[in-house]
């Protein structure tokens, strides 16, 4: 490319290119911008704005059912919650649901990619099945474990006894719920897990994984040293996705144990429904939603750094 | 690029037309709304009573008035997030609401809610319930006109306290004859009895009630607290008191009982004491009188004539119980523009003639006292049997006498939500009844400082 210099004529504009009129520059500077502005527009007001407004409105003891009496209360709402006990369970709960449900969906959407990996009979229907449980809503899961764990009427309950187990309360016993509703996350998430890795997968170049078997590299060196680096960069967005969404889980909890037994399932994102739509305190409950947002922030960029050592995780 | 850009012309045309659109698309919702000036829009619970009102009483308004009433069911929790919503944004989308009456004083106090006191004259109001109407008032005001009421009672199967070999080993086993409990402790010992027999075949537990995290097992708990003597809070509200005597006596009982309750019965809500109920597997249960209906439903009841029903039990014989309130309420939205029209409707729901028609298709219990003696009601018999149908009625009226509301103040509904979670772990054993109400009152403590 040719490097050009434009020489504008001094003292102003000449009369080949007169000054245009308000109207005409504005529209120049404006109007290419028009066609973004809708867009702009939807950003601004249904994300920036209540973000910010969320903010502001944690700072003020306020509540949704007597607005009149909102008051400026500073940082009351986050005191509170950094010393409230039952703020650090949900958080420790959190974490819990989190890590085991989206480690374990990792390993198993790896592990099923795996053996979906290289064709065989059959496969693309089994492939439609797998993913079967990521396209039912997560309240009709909820439901649907409801009525399945019953512990009277539940089919889960049926097998169990007359496999000699017994009857268990997995969503009233302290000791199952949380463990169950993590399975119940892996049951309907794994399927993403699979999709995402086998798409990477499919994505390595077959002469890599040829050469390492001509220089005569066994199964697991080939997928420890070649595949893994290879598909990190899928795994990780595979995991940072999933953890975000894991994070928010909300709609089982709602429809099997609505946070009990006891607090043993009671999450972040149940905690603040029950301070914003239950007790209508919409200060407490938007201060909740920041110190989540800052916890889901740190947990997603330190797992990505994790797992993108070597400086990626940009 | 740039030229592509550049051919887009923005004139001064285009802006008057795309400020025309925008004036258009912005009044169109007030043409439409004014199209529906003769509708009303109500949110009412998808319990008997708001299904009788959608599917009986508002047609039969609108055919007689030429006011159609659209009414949407929708359940607790979600009536309680919508108003909430609504009434921050003023918003006048629903003229009518059925509230759960605890909500009164949030709503009410919040300045939302209509005040309804020349809805109802001096005569209608010497007919209602006084706790009944009590429980839609706040500061002297009646914000909410009662729809159903129905009080906390002893539900037990008269089969089996009559069968002659149930009643020989109850003997037996406790030197008692097998009665209707008349103090708390003879229902501990029944239930400590029955549970785990079999009978017809079929294994049953001692006693089924709400027990679920959130509201339900503090409801159940509520009338164990108030037959103690126990209260929650101090008179003016700002110190829970969950830790004396009498709530741990009435605590420490509640918390016995709840080991005769059917597995799986940490979760167990309305529903679930309904089924249990219905099937036959529970020889008591603590539920709401209005939820006597479903046992007499042929089709999904198994136990059909063979419940009775009698007040809850007192501390000690002679003594007075004091179950716990449920009622449920209908109030205006203060932002209506259907008020005149709004209020017409819910006075005319609660007339004389609609509270036995609504009790008689199968709604709520009756609000008014009138309606206890008419013999359309009383005189209602099960199909093909002697059975009343109403035959709870007379303990409805006495157990009206003693019934207590639960905490009546604008945090009703968090207070629940906090208490809950301890009252669980006593449940589940995983904490005594001292430490687990020392708990609740730190826990309702910070709610309060809130």
């Amino acid at each position: 490319m040719t490097p050009t210099t434009t020489i504008r004529p001094r003292g102003g504009e000449s009369e080949a290119h007169p000054r245009p009129s308000g109207w005409a520059a504005a529209r120049r500077k404006f109007g290419p911008l028009l066609p973004m502005a809708p867009g702009m527009l939807f950003l601004f007001v249904m994300s920036i704005y209540p973000t910010f407004y969320s903010l502001f409105i944690s700072l003020f003891r306020w509540n949704l059912a007597d607005p009149s009496r909102a008051r400026f209360g500073g940082l009351h709402n986050y005191v509170l919650l950094l010393t409230d006990v039952t703020f650090w369970n949900a958080v420790l709960v959190t974490f819990i649901f989190v890590g085991a449900a989206v480690s374990m969906e990792l390993v198993l959407g790896l592990g099923i990619a795996l053996l979906f990996f290289h064709r065989f009979p059959g496969d693309r229907f089994l492939r439609a099945v797998l993913i079967l449980p990521m396209v039912v809503a997560p309240v009709v899961v909820g439901l649907l474990s409801r009525y399945m764990l019953n512990v009277q009427f539940g089919v889960v309950n049926f097998l169990t006894e007359n496999l000699g187990l017994g009857r268990i309360d997995f969503l009233g016993d302290p000791a199952w719920a949380l463990g169950t509703l993590i399975v119940i996350d892996i049951w309907q998430w794994t399927p993403f897990m699979f999709l995402i890795m086998l798409a990477a997968l499919q994505g390595v170049p077959e002469d890599i994984i040829e050469a390492a078997k001509v220089d005569g590299a066994r199964s697991g060196r080939i997928f420890f040293d070649h595949i893994l680096p290879l598909i990190r960069y899928p795994v990780a967005v595979a995991v940072a996705l999933r953890m975000i969404d894991a994070f928010r889980v909300y709609d089982i909890i709602y429809m099997t144990t609505r946070g009990g037994p006891i607090d043993v399932t009671q999450t972040l994102s149940w905690q603040i429904y029950d301070a914003g739509f239950k007790s209508l305190d919409i200060g407490y409950a938007a201060a909740y939603s920041w110190l989540m947002l800052i916890i889901v922030v740190v947990a997603v960029t330190l797992t990505l750094k994790f797992l993108l050592p070597d400086g990626d995780a940009k | 690029m740039g030229n592509d850009l550049n051919r887009f012309s923005l004139s001064r045309r285009h802006v008057a037309k795309l400020m025309l659109g925008i004036t258009a698309i912005a009044t169109m919702p007030r043409v439409a709304f004014a199209a529906d000036k003769d509708k009303l829009n109500a949110i009412f619970l998808p319990a008997t009573w708001g299904t009788v009102v959608r599917d009986t009483l508002a047609p039969q308004y609108e055919a007689e008035t030429g006011v159609k009433v659209d009414v949407q069911l929708v359940g607790r929790d979600a009536i309680h997030e919508k108003m909430a919503t609504l009434f921050a944004a003023q918003d006048a989308s629903f003229d009518i609401f059925n509230l759960d009456y605890s909500w009164i004083p949030e709503f009410g106090g919040g300045g939302h809610l209509l005040p309804l006191d020349s809805a109802l004259s001096a005569e209608d109001k010497a007919d209602f319930f006084p706790k009944a109407l009590d429980a839609g008032t706040w500061d002297g005001m009646l914000y909410g006109i009662p729809q159903t009421i129905h009080p906390h009672v002893l539900w037990y199967r008269k089969d089996i306290y009559t069968d002659a070999k149930v009643m020989a080993d109850y003997k037996a086993a406790t030197g008692a004859n097998l009665a209707p409990p008349a103090t708390m402790d003879e229902w501990l010992q029944q239930v400590t009895f029955f549970n785990g027999k079999e009978f017809k075949g079929k294994t049953i537990y001692g006693w089924a009630a709400q027990a679920a995290k959130g509201y339900g097992n503090v409801h159940t708990w509520l009338s164990f607290l108030y037959t103690y003597g126990g209260s929650a809070f101090n008179g003016d509200f700002t110190e829970s008191t969950l830790s004396s005597p009498e709530s741990v006596a009435a605590t420490e009982q509640w918390a016995k009982m709840m080991k005769f309750m059917p597995p799986g019965s940490t979760g167990f809500t309305y529903d679930d004491v309904t089924t249990s109920a219905q099937q036959g597997t529970v020889a008591t249960a603590l539920q709401w009188s209005w939820g006597a209906f479903a046992v007499d439903i042929p089709d999904a009841s198994k136990t059909v004539g063979d419940w009775e029903f009698v007040v809850v039990p007192p501390v000690k014989a002679g003594g007075v119980s004091h179950p716990h309130l449920a009622s449920w309420v209908i109030s205006i939205s203060k932002y209506s523009t259907h008020a005149e029209e709004a209020q017409k409707f819910i006075a005319w729901l609660e007339t004389k003639k609609n509270d036995v028609v609504q009790a008689s298709l199968g709604g709520g219990d009756p609000v008014r006292l009138s309606s206890y003696q008419d013999t359309k009601l009383t005189g209602e018999t099960l199909p093909g049997s002697t059975t009343p149908r109403f035959r709870r009625y007379p303990v409805v009226l006495k157990a009206m006498e003693t019934t207590m509301p639960r905490p009546f103040f604008p945090g009703e509904e968090a207070w629940e939500t906090v208490v809950s979670g301890p009252l669980q772990a006593i449940q589940l054993g995983q904490m005594s009844v001292t430490d687990g109400l020392a708990a609740a009152d730190a826990a309702v403590a910070k709610l309060l400082s809130r």
